[in-house]
């Protein structure tokens, strides 16, 4: 069973292999070799606080966990999906066995592997038996984090069928955003601080011990004071938690067809007679309206925007901090439009109709001004609630240029990306058992983050120099300069989306229909195709990831640490080189991002342009 | 034995000028990589017929219908609705047909009146006419009593209805239906055959695709059978099926596989 599983994995991988993905791949890759060696070197230092290794260790294998159980939730449709197998005569804890070993062929698996050596390199420090205690340890250490993440996607799915438990995973997915990002918050705070040289807190230690992902470092901890036994208690508990968790797993294998919960819409449709309202955008809105309110994949979406933009602004608030608070509100404008990025992706195949009917301009207006109304309330509430509530008054400058820049540029963005970048799904007629799965939209999203950063920069500006000039017309003027961005690059970025819309209709229902990009077509004989080779797909990927963080993480911030004379280094490389370099070095880190996302968009505006024009 | 050609059908046209066939194909034709889904297609389907395109899984019904009503643009080939180009002027042609793909997506989250009366819309059809209208197709599907399920919780038979119902609303001139009747029930079957015949009887064209023979016999006067992307035979359904039936007809045609009778020995014993 295994065997035929991982092998009609690999197939299935194999056959579905592009340029684009094989190189997201490959940076995958490369980030989690880089993080494995982070933690295997969490193993070999040498502080002097007692048991600051083993608390560091079980530490990493803590975020190993979380990113396992996380992951497939963020990272929608496995490969090998359970219903593929409803009608087979084979015993659900045998399917089980068998997915699970499917589960172990992946770079992701491999990686984890590579980190979880460094409970072995603990051990041989400790001594030979720890040693060997470690080989087991790391080993069931492995399966249990796989085994977790299988077993949680599965959970998740299950509760994410209503709006609740979509909201629920929306605001987990979000929570674990907000923990990432604020990582390197903790890493300078231990820096700081004098945890590694006098121990981390007992409470804290208990506590990442007892979490089945420390249970291995205890293994080796106790062998090595000549508790053996509890070491091997420890291990049978590992085993013994995955077996539990396997049975567990393969119930929800059994019940293919569950009671899912089923939202109602209303027994009328209310005919719309004003003008106004009658139009064919305003049916659009209508309908992304309701889609908001009953689609549990938008319920997350919401629920990841509110959670992540709070979750930012309050964290803070732990250390004492409110300066945050005013800006939760342009931080929701912002993740608006990251998780909004594949609006057609999403709708499927129900693109016909739009094309049908030749609605394309009302269907991507009425998504815009739907986008609106879900979003903007929300934004302007929490903006004014929390300035208010924080006392800044300084920042209503700032906020009346960010608000209505984000807005509308993210309104712009999402419709944009959502047609220009189509990620195709399943449709939602035929993943009726689990609503996370989904289109996978890494670097859209990723993308669309950063680029969503520059439509406030002209009305940023404004206020800059409002400020350092001590000017009160342009500090205010700064509003009204947001105001004309949002409303500019909304329209204009709409209009844009429609009409490749219109002329790249028929294209993307066939990428929608099939999952691949539809081919060159000559309609006109004389029209010149250019297809972007396989080298050239990925050296676009590869520029749209590198640009972006060249540009702003390494370069702005570099240069706007520089400008205020702060003594912080993190991960900016410029700031590693001695003074007469770091200049130069964070300039040409500017200018390499901007490179780089130059020619990313040179080719991929070349990729689009090669099905040449619609002959309508 | 009837009067075979291989895609002539154009040439039957039943002789009438170029504005009064309902659908014309000419040279349509579609290349997946190396697979010629749908090979230099010529149909005519004259104003006012019932036309059946029948052919085995993978013929390319589905693709040349989808590049008919301007849903799959074609390599090559051209397709008029009533002499309108539907590539060159899609607006115009779109307008005057109804279609049924099979198998894609709707606005999931509505539900049947919510879709019906958003469909209407975008038609720009008049409010109480759309009132009117979705009712009755409501009533004539047997979808009124599933007031309150959104689309994405039908089943497959009921998707289909809700289909129909959306290619019936704004009144077209032309219906181009992929698989109609697959899972619809019996009855609602009997109820969408008298509803597509007194369309027909009104004036009204139809092509369908099916796999259904006795079907097709039953409803359509004119046949087209496609066997591996090209038009095998075309023409008045007594023509196409002579003394056999259509049955015997398209297993000839699309070469029915000797193997079959005596492959699978262990499935019996």
């Amino acid at each position: 069973m295994v065997g035929v599983l991982i092998r009609m994995k690999l197939a299935i991988i194999r056959n579905s292999m592009t340029g684009g993905r094989a190189a997201l791949m490959v940076i995958g890759g490369v980030l989690g070799v880089l993080a494995a060696a982070t933690t295997v070197w969490l193993s070999l230092v040498d502080p002097s606080g007692p048991g600051v290794v083993p608390d560091l260790l079980a530490t990493a294998y803590l975020v190993w966990l979380l990113g396992w159980v996380v992951g497939p939730v963020w990272g929608a449709s496995s490969v090998l999906r359970v219903d593929h197998f409803a009608l087979l005569p084979v015993p659900r804890r045998q399917l089980a066995v068998g997915l699970l070993g499917a589960a172990f062929v992946g770079v992701t698996t491999a990686v984890t592997a590579l980190a979880f050596l460094s409970l072995i390199v603990y051990g041989l420090r400790q001594g030979v038996l720890p040693a060997l205690v470690a080989v087991p340890a790391a080993t069931l250490q492995l399966v249990l984090v796989v085994l977790l993440s299988r077993a949680s996607y599965s959970f998740f799915g299950l509760i994410a069928r209503g709006r609740v438990g979509s909201a629920f995973t929306g605001l987990m997915l979000a929570a674990f955003l907000v923990l990432t990002q604020s990582g390197w918050i903790v890493v300078v705070a231990l820096i700081y601080s004098d945890v590694l040289t006098t121990g981390f807190p007992s409470e804290y230690s208990t506590v990442v011990r007892a979490i089945p992902s420390g249970w291995g470092v205890v293994a080796v901890e106790t062998t090595h004071n000549g508790h053996w036994w509890r070491a091997v208690g420890l291990l049978a508990a590992m085993v013994a938690l995955i077996g539990l968790l396997l049975l567990g797993w393969s119930r929800t294998l059994g019940s293919f067809r569950h009671g899912r919960a089923t939202i109602r819409g209303s027994g009328h449709a209310p005919r719309a007679t004003r003008p106004v309202l009658a139009g064919r955008t305003a049916a659009v809105v209508r309908k992304e309206l309701r889609t908001w309110w009953r689609d549990p994949a938008r319920i997350q979406m919401l629920a990841i925007v509110l959670g992540w933009a709070l979750g930012t602004a309050l964290l803070p608030l732990t250390l004492d901090w409110n300066a945050t608070l005013p800006w939760a509100g342009p931080a929701m404008a912002l993740m608006a439009a990251t998780v909004a990025c594949n609006l057609y992706g999403e709708d499927g195949t129900a693109l016909w109709l739009t094309l049908q009917t030749g609605t394309e301009r009302q269907d991507v207006r009425g998504r815009q001004w739907a986008y609106l109304l879900v979003f903007g309330p929300l934004t302007v509430a929490v903006t004014v609630g929390f300035t208010l509530y924080s006392g800044y008054t300084w920042a209503w400058p700032w906020l009346l240029a960010l608000v209505p820049a984000l807005l509308g540029g993210g309104v712009g963005l999402a419709v944009f990306t959502s047609v220009v970048a189509l990620a195709p799904g399943p449709d939602a007629h035929k993943r009726p058992d689990n609503p996370l799965e989904q289109a996978e939209t890494p670097w859209q999203s990723q993308v669309l983050f950063w680029v969503g950063l520059l439509p406030p920069v002209p009305a940023v500006v404004t206020v800059v120099l409002g400020t350092v000039c001590d000017n009160a017309a342009l500090l205010w003027a700064g509003g009204p300069v947001g105001l004309a961005t949002g409303a500019l690059l909304g329209w204009w970025l709409g209009r844009v989306a429609v009409k490749r819309l219109r002329s790249r209709g028929p294209e993307m229902l066939f990428h929608l229909r099939t999952g691949h990009a539809a081919e060159t077509t000559t309609v006109k004989a004389d029209v010149p195709t250019v297809e972007l080779t396989r080298r050239e797909s990925l050296v676009a990927v590869f520029s749209w990831i590198l640009g972006p963080l060249c540009l702003f993480p390494q370069g702005v911030v570099p240069v706007m640490i520089l400008l205020a004379g702060a003594d912080l280094r993190l991960w900016f490389l410029a700031l590693y080189f001695p003074d007469p370099l770091r200049w130069p070095i964070a300039i040409l880190m500017v200018m390499l991002g901007i490179l780089l996302l130059f020619q990313a968009i040179q080719l991929t505006t070349k990729g689009r342009h090669s099905c040449g024009p619609s002959p309508g | 034995m009837p009067k075979l050609f291989s895609g002539a059908a154009g040439s039957r046209s039943s002789g009438t000028a170029d504005g009064s066939a309902a659908l014309r194909l000419t040279g349509l034709t579609k290349t997946f990589g190396d697979l010629t889904a749908v090979d230099r297609v010529d149909l005519t389907v004259s104003a006012g017929s019932f036309y059946g395109l029948v052919g085995p899984n993978g013929a390319g019904k589905t693709t040349a219908l989808s590049m008919a009503v301007g849903l799959l643009r074609p390599d090559a080939g051209s397709s008029t609705v009533f002499g309108v180009d539907v590539w060159s002027d899609p607006v115009h042609a779109k307008a005057l047909i109804g279609v049924l793909p099979d198998n894609l997506a709707l606005p999931e989250r509505l539900t049947g009146r919510e879709l019906l009366t958003f469909l209407g819309q975008l038609r720009g059809l008049d409010p109480s006419a759309v009132a009117e209208r979705t009712q009755e197709l409501l009533e004539v599907m047997d979808l009124a009593h599933a007031e309150r399920t959104l689309v994405v919780d039908y089943s497959t038979g009921m998707r289909k209805k809700i289909g129909l119902a959306t290619a019936l609303l704004h009144a077209p001139r032309l219906l181009v239906l992929d698989e109609p009747f697959e899972a619809v029930d019996p009855v609602s079957a009997v109820a969408l055959k008298q509803i597509l015949a007194r369309f027909v009887a009104g004036g009204g064209s139809v092509v369908l695709s099916s796999h259904v023979m006795a079907l097709v016999e039953q409803l359509c006067d004119t046949v087209a059978i496609m066997v591996k992307g090209r038009v095998v035979a075309a023409g008045p359904l007594d023509q196409v099926r002579g003394a056999g039936s259509l049955e015997e007809t398209f297993v000839r045609l699309a070469g029915g596989d000797a193997r079959v009778a005596e492959g699978l020995s262990w499935l019996a014993s």
